[in-house]
């Protein structure tokens, strides 16, 4: 019902038309070391990131960087844990994720997957991990968004570095209320 | 829900009574207009996203209807239902109706300064739904029976010593422990027993975007994300301006939101919702409650580009040194102060002249809004609807008269300055000019006037 | 060339001596400088306290009586910046007149050198006013991305002996605001004593601008909390006068 005088009242007050700009026509920053930008930011924000060494797999990555571990699930691999309910995720103390791109500007990692069920395991994990391709390292949002795709039923999102607040104080906390770290491997 | 009997002159006296806290709130504040400042540096397009957001949010105002039209046939080929509310109570009944529907009893709450404007929480406790804000800032001030007091920070007129005592007291922290770390942490084991236990999950919406009837959602914290993927309901209450044409345009927006509003390159989360999970329902409301009226007042429509970043708030002289309790709307600064008055003249009258029109404010603002034009703006709505106070209404038609007579407008100064001078010493002190610890302007004893017509006026 | 001199009302009758340097400085270059005396006040505070017919009447009057003249010209920036923004469009000539004593000297007089060489072998710390800085591009505001530029420090670079510094935060307003800094005095005094302890913090003996009222409002704060550092209209710098 108050749907149609809602729209009625909007084309009624219309302002003058404007146009669209081009978003794609100016040059925007580009980094010379993606790689190295990515890296030293997101260390300010709660994450670390790293290339695997030859042979080195994911778990290995994982595993020296954050030896002591709970439970761990790891949805790079084919065969995972499943869960029944969102809720089962919440024991979960490290969860490695694949990550279809990154991003330079911001040191945030496109995720978004079709085979996870329930997305609550980004975000109730202690921890996270998205391992992403290297090559899938764009400088910034502009060129992310002409990539991203959504696999996941409809979900997709950046993440960039932990979950922070600094509600108090101003004083940055690491740990709000999802991941306490994050960890971004590039293979 | 705010006391919007606050008059903004009174309200920031007694803010700066204890002028060693208003100071350190101006560079709490400040700080975040530095850390904004370096951001904007390292992005050479910075003035280019800002005026192609611009473009982008006036183009997309220009044909909302449409938009809005064809973001709600995406979200609902996507499996999202829309709902429309006209106003406040419209929005909270459907809200409401939502959680009774599903016998829902504790609702968990993400940032949303669309249900603050809406009284959503004291509807809902009214009938007996325990609701719970997630973000740690709006926790806080929810334990506190406050409204929030900045709409990125709503604690940041907080010290860290008064939430101790508050979760001492509300979550059976240690006493004495000021840590921030240690506090937040403790907040999160809290809310986390709510997120797990929530019937229901409310989030705002940051952008709607109609090619794909998506919703974005920003935070820092995460507590948006684990609200809605983990109660089996999901509710977006949205401001019917969050709209976008298409999905490439957020690369435009993201890089401008987190950049003004914290001074940080991104928030942790940008998360986009395109359908409920699975075994669960998402529904949208959208809501007018008077911003179609505002779209069509050439002087105000404006306002409605806003992406709600805070970053004029931020840069406002008078906000860091009067905190969003001396304003009477529900958001105060600069943005606040065309809202509200938007809203109702003379109930937000004040807030209008709580500005210097310095005009920092738009050249901060991402979306470019016009703020200090705007606010100028609001002061003739208030001169017209007789809002004004009737001593400023009387100074300024006289010195009207004044300016229509030469003669009469030198006489005026030139008694101002002759009597000033003979003032009783108590009076040239103790008059409201001079009270807060500034001298009365030195009188000459010759205006300029009548320096000319001695020394230089021909005969 | 006709020259209008346009006084406004807070300077002739509290700051002559700025209107007095400022025609100096202007016949100091060989021009001939009128002031008609039938000027009165140009409109700003009616227009910034919502009296838009106020303001238009008394812009009206503001475009009489300074229509012979090619070029108006005022030591006051903020009064500069509402008739060149915020007149009626029917008064466009007008607008396109009038100019600050600064931009006059830099834009219209291209000047190279004063009229008479100034030494001032002192620390002085800009004070960039809202209305020149925002409305009327005098420098780069600290919130854009745009390329650094100053009026003001362009203009002493004329001056021998003279340097200049900046308070930590750049450009933050001082409080006056016209009308607010009756209507709101606390918050005005407030910002008036911050802004005036950091332009004293830099070590400067003198604040300068080209706003005067903003001077004069900082100047109460000095007198009133008895500061060491001394308010100083740049006219009167660029005519040697500030030394006292």
């Amino acid at each position: 019902m108050s749907r149609d005088a809602i729209l009625a009242r909007i084309r009624r007050h219309r302002p003058a038309e404007a146009a669209l700009p081009d978003i794609h026509a100016p040059a925007f920053i580009t980094y010379q070391d993606r790689y190295a930008q990515f890296a030293t930011l997101i260390a300010g924000l709660g994450g670390h990131a790293l290339t695997l060494a030859p042979g080195q797999t994911v778990r290995e990555a994982v595993d020296t960087h954050w030896p002591a571990q709970g439970r761990v699930v790891d949805t790079t691999q084919a065969i995972h844990d499943e869960a029944a309910s969102p809720h089962d995720w919440a024991d979960v103390d490290i969860a490695i994720v694949p990550g279809q791109l990154a991003v330079a500007e911001n040191a945030a990692v496109w995720v978004s997957q079709d085979a996870l069920a329930y997305r609550s395991l980004y975000f109730l994990a202690q921890r996270l991990v998205m391992v992403v391709p290297r090559d899938a390292l764009v400088d910034t949002m502009r060129d992310a968004y002409a990539r991203v795709g959504f696999a996941e039923h409809g979900f997709g999102s950046f993440i960039s570095g932990s979950s922070r607040t600094a509600d108090i104080e101003q004083s940055l906390v690491m740990g709000a209320h999802g991941a306490m770290a994050a960890l971004v491997v590039f293979e | 829900m705010k006391d919007d009997s606050i008059r903004h002159p009174a309200a920031a006296r007694e803010f700066l009574a204890d002028r060693e806290r208003a100071r350190w709130h101006d560079s709490a504040i400040w700080w975040v207009r530095q850390k904004r400042d370096a951001q904007m540096a390292q992005l050479p397009e910075w003035e280019t996203l800002r005026t192609m957001a611009e473009q982008i949010k006036a183009h997309t105002l220009s044909r909302l209807d449409e938009y809005l039209e064809a973001f709600e046939r995406k979200a609902e080929e996507n499996g999202v239902v829309v709902h429309w509310a006209a106003d406040a109570d419209e929005h909270n009944r459907i809200v409401h109706g939502l959680l009774a529907e599903r016998g829902v009893n504790k609702l968990v709450k993400s940032k949303s300064m669309l249900t603050e404007e809406c009284g959503l929480n004291p509807y809902l406790e009214a009938r007996g739904v325990e609701v719970i804000d997630t973000d740690l800032g709006e926790r806080i001030v929810q334990l506190r029976h406050e409204a929030p007091s900045h709409i990125v920070m709503p604690a940041i007129h907080l010290k860290k010593q008064q939430i101790s005592e508050l979760f001492e007291r509300e979550l059976g922290t240690e006493p004495g422990n000021f840590d921030p770390t240690y506090l937040t942490h403790a907040a999160r084991a809290n809310l986390r027993e709510h997120f797990l236990s929530a019937g229901a999950g409310l989030t705002g919406v940051n952008f709607a975007i109609a090619e794909t009837g998506g919703l974005v959602v920003c935070t820092n914290e995460g507590n948006a994300d684990l609200g809605s993927a983990l109660p089996p309901l999901h509710i977006a209450c949205m401001g019917l301006e969050k709209l976008i044409p298409r999905l490439e345009h957020l690369g435009v927006f993201t890089r401008l939101l987190a950049r003004s509003a914290i001074g940080s390159p991104t928030t942790t989360y940008t998360s986009h919702f395109h359908k409920p999970r699975p075994g669960g329902e998402l529904h949208v409301v959208i809501v007018d409650n008077g911003r179609s009226e505002i779209l069509g007042r050439e002087d105000f429509y404006q306002s409605l580009r806003c992406i709600r970043c805070g970053a004029c708030m931020n840069t406002c002289p008078v906000y860091r040194r009067s905190s969003g309790y001396s304003y009477s709307y529900i958001i105060p600064g600069p943005i606040g102060s065309t809202l509200g008055p938007s809203r109702d003249i003379r109930k937000h009258a004040s807030m209008a002249f709580a500005c210097t029109t310095c005009a920092s404010c738009d050249n901060v603002c991402p979306v470019r809004i016009p703020l200090s034009e705007q606010l100028v703006a609001q002061r003739a709505r208030a001169w017209q609807t007789g809002a004004l106070p009737a001593g400023k209404r009387a100074a300024i038609g006289a010195l009207g008269v004044l300016t229509r007579h030469p003669a009469l407008f030198a006489l005026a100064g030139k008694t101002l300055r002759k009597v000033f001078p003979i003032l009783p010493a108590g009076l040239a002190q103790d008059n409201p000019y001079s009270r807060p610890g500034r001298a009365l302007p030195e009188m000459p004893a010759q205006s300029f006037r009548e320096w000319w017509l001695q020394n230089r006026k021909k005969p | 060339m006709k020259i209008g001199l346009f006084v406004p009302c807070h300077v002739n009758e509290l700051a002559p001596e700025v209107a007095i340097a400022t025609l100096e400085l202007l016949e100091g270059y060989g021009l001939t400088v009128d002031y008609p005396l039938a000027q009165t006040c140009c409109g700003q505070p009616q227009f910034n306290n919502g009296d838009l017919k106020g303001a238009d009447r008394a812009a009206g009057r503001f475009a009489e009586v300074f229509a012979g003249y090619d070029y108006i010209v005022s030591p006051g920036t903020s009064c500069v910046s509402h008739v060149g923004a915020h007149t009626p469009d029917a008064l466009s000539k007008t607008r396109s007149r009038v100019y600050e004593l600064v931009e006059f000297l830099q834009d219209v007089l291209k000047v190279e050198r004063l009229p008479k060489p100034v030494y001032f072998p002192h620390k002085v710390s800009l004070h960039q006013s809202c209305h020149g800085l925002r409305l009327r591009a005098h420098a780069t505001p600290s919130e854009r991305m745009l390329p650094y530029q100053s009026r003001l420090e362009r203009i002493l670079a004329l001056v021998d002996g003279v340097s200049v510094v900046y308070p930590q935060r750049r450009d933050e307003c001082c409080g006056f605001g016209g009308s607010f800094c009756v209507d709101e005095p606390e918050v005005s005094v407030a910002m008036g004593e911050d802004r005036v302890d950091g332009h004293a913090a830099t070590g400067a003996e003198f604040i300068v601008g080209a706003e005067p009222s903003c001077l004069m409002h900082m100047g109460g704060v000095i007198r009133a909390q008895d500061k060491a550092i001394r308010p100083l209209h740049i006219a009167l710098l660029l005519t040697g006068r500030g030394g006292a």
